[in-house]
């Protein structure tokens, strides 16, 4: 960086700096990239920065599975791979796995031919299209700003229909504003609009939860001060929504902790940007705040572990203690000099007592070094679960037999 | 290119596709590279003013472009029919022989006082957050030192006009604050580095 700031600049940004040194150190500057956004003049050396994502998937060979450690009875192998990029996952009506993925801008089906699995391609060149989600013969596609479906989609893999608008007018700001894609049990289409920034005030009409109908119609926001939560699930026997938020960056090694949520009803405030983990003010936006008026995390899930999935287990292959639990699939941190993450990890909620969090599957990351992301999770219909692994391009499936 | 890429070349291409994913090949991509020559170079240092070169681009970069003219994100009349009939360890190939290629600087008239302007407005901006200092670029971000002029100048006007294709909306970010003055300065900048 000496290279090329003058030395005139330079002292100028120290004498800033000295005067004021709680604020970040680009503050008299333009915007830095948003990754980046936030951190403080003390960090400014940090070599730290967000994982780059390989532009092709994984070979077959590449892929350690034999590293992924699972519970007792557990067995994990690859179940599809070449497929750059695969995020979240949908089953159509007829068994076909619809796959997103985000800077692969491209949208895959999944068939299952005699135990191989075929992969197609049925939409590409798309704007960070992360969510899926799928209902009555039609799939939906969340991108950046704009809500599209395709319906009759399984019958046509080979020919996918245009893609239709149903709700186009949501903001188009790119940093967070790729979305998880989910339908409640009130048959709403739920959606997040994460914070434009790393840590900001953010708009009004940003850091939520938010939900519309089907049809495109009576949009309305669920959940507030949501930084960005791109996985989440409702209980399958309560119905209500918990969900899984990524807290801001350059805080620290430690804090804040990404949390795992329950949004039992609509319109509570979940603290972002005033307080984070439910507990720690944030150093430049808390003034004048106070944590104790927004809704407590029900677990800080670890420092930067980048929760994504959030799945509740309804199947029956697994151990009957298994039910009801929720997989939360955590893509790993860059936001730390100790790599901390790269698993999934398990949830049993207890009544009268603090849920229950344990490891489920862990080994993508291998001393300092990592070979795949886990992102999100899928239960297949035999009560097997899919795991997808966005930095390598693949799914893995999870069985287990006692 | 365009004398070049025939369609005999393009079939040829096609033919060594196939072969399984594994790691990146240098040899191969050597041999993939020769329909590229003709515009950016057989060293992949090209010589035409507005087409840029592509030796010591990070491997993550040169083959996220090719994806992206592949699938349609980014758009080239040469480049997007060209992408075509790449397979992804094509690409992986190309992307690492490019790389391992040593840079030189493109010829380019340029203004000291412009120069001067340009490095001031590159720290304003945040360049070497991601370019790495000397912009010299890394994993999926492109090396911009001493790169062709007019390229330069294309590239960051269309990012300030948010028509250049973007990986994850980075690059338009960052030019939305620039004036039409500051984009010269910064390419002026960028053209004059040797990146040694």
């Amino acid at each position: 960086m000496s290279r090329i700031i003058p030395a005139s600049l330079t002292a100028a940004l120290v004498i800033g700096l000295a005067l004021a040194p709680l604020a970040p150190a680009q503050q008299a500057k333009e915007p830095p990239p948003p990754w980046k956004q936030g951190q403080p003049a003390s960090m400014a050396d940090s070599m730290l920065a967000p994982i780059p994502q390989p532009p092709a998937p994984a070979a077959p060979g590449e892929l350690q599975v034999d590293k992924i450690k699972l519970p007792p009875g557990f067995k994990v192998s690859v179940w599809a791979s070449g497929i750059a990029n695969a995020r979240a996952m949908t089953w159509g009506d007829k068994g076909t796995l619809f796959v997103s993925s985000r800077v692969a801008g491209q949208v895959y089906a999944v068939v299952d031919k005699g135990g191989q699995r075929e992969v197609k391609v049925i939409a590409k060149g798309l704007n960070l299209p992360n969510g899926v989600a799928f209902k009555d013969g039609t799939l939906y596609i969340a991108e950046i700003s704009r809500i599209t479906k395709m319906p009759g989609i399984e019958s046509k893999l080979d020919n996918p229909p245009a893609m239709e608008v149903v709700y186009d007018i949501l903001p188009r700001d790119l940093p967070h504003g790729w979305k998880y894609l989910a339908f409640g049990p009130d048959g709403k289409l739920y959606f997040n609009i994460g914070a434009p920034c790393n840590i900001c005030i953010p708009p009004d009409t940003h850091a939520n939860i938010s939900r519309i109908n089907p049809d495109g119609t009576g949009f309305e926001y669920f959940a507030h001060g949501v930084r960005n939560s791109v996985g989440f699930d409702w209980h399958p026997v309560t119905k209500e929504l918990y969900f899984a938020t990524h807290a801001r960056d350059w805080l620290g090694e430690d804090v804040p902790s990404d949390r795992f949520d329950i949004a039992a009803k609509k319109g509570l405030h979940f603290g972002f940007p005033y307080c984070h983990q439910g507990d720690i003010p944030d150093p430049e936006f808390g003034k004048g705040r106070s944590c104790s008026e927004f809704a407590a995390p029900l677990i800080k899930t670890g420092p930067h572990v980048a929760g994504n999935g959030v799945e509740f287990y309804t199947g029956s292959m697994f151990p009957a203690e298994y039910k009801n639990r929720a997989f939360l699939a955590q893509r790993g941190s860059w936001n730390r000099t100790q790599k901390i993450g790269f698993r999934v990890m398990m949830v049993t909620l207890r009544t009268g007592d603090v849920p229950k969090y344990e490891p489920f599957a862990e080994g993508w990351l291998q001393g300092d070094k990592i070979w795949g992301r886990p992102v999100y999770t899928k239960q297949m219909k035999d009560g097997s679960l899919l795991i997808a692994d966005d930095y390598a391009g693949a799914i893995y499936r999870v069985t287990y037999s006692r | 290119m365009r004398s070049l890429v025939g369609a005999s070349i393009v079939l040829a291409l096609a033919a060594t596709i196939g072969s399984p994913a594994s790691a990146a090949d240098l040899d191969a991509g050597r041999r993939k590279s020769e329909p590229c020559a003709a515009c950016h170079g057989g060293d992949g240092n090209s010589t035409i003013p507005g087409t840029p070169s592509l030796a010591g681009q990070p491997v993550y970069f040169t083959h996220w472009q090719l994806i992206k003219y592949r699938d349609g994100r980014r758009k080239d009349p040469l480049m997007s029919p060209f992408a075509q009939s790449l397979s992804d360890t094509d690409m992986a190939d190309l992307a690492a022989f490019y790389e391992a290629q040593r840079p030189r600087q493109r010829p380019a008239k340029i203004d000291g006082a412009k120069v001067a302007a340009g490095r001031e407005l590159a720290a304003l901006h945040h360049c070497t957050s991601c370019h790495k200092p000397g912009l010299v670029g890394q994993q999926q971000v492109p090396r911009l030192a001493g790169q062709d002029f007019d390229y330069l100048l294309k590239l960051l006007r269309g990012f300030k006009a948010k028509t250049a294709s973007d990986l994850d909306g980075t690059m338009t970010m960052a030019a939305q604050p620039l004036q039409e003055q500051d984009v010269l300065n910064l390419v002026h900048f960028m053209a004059s580095l040797d990146g040694e």
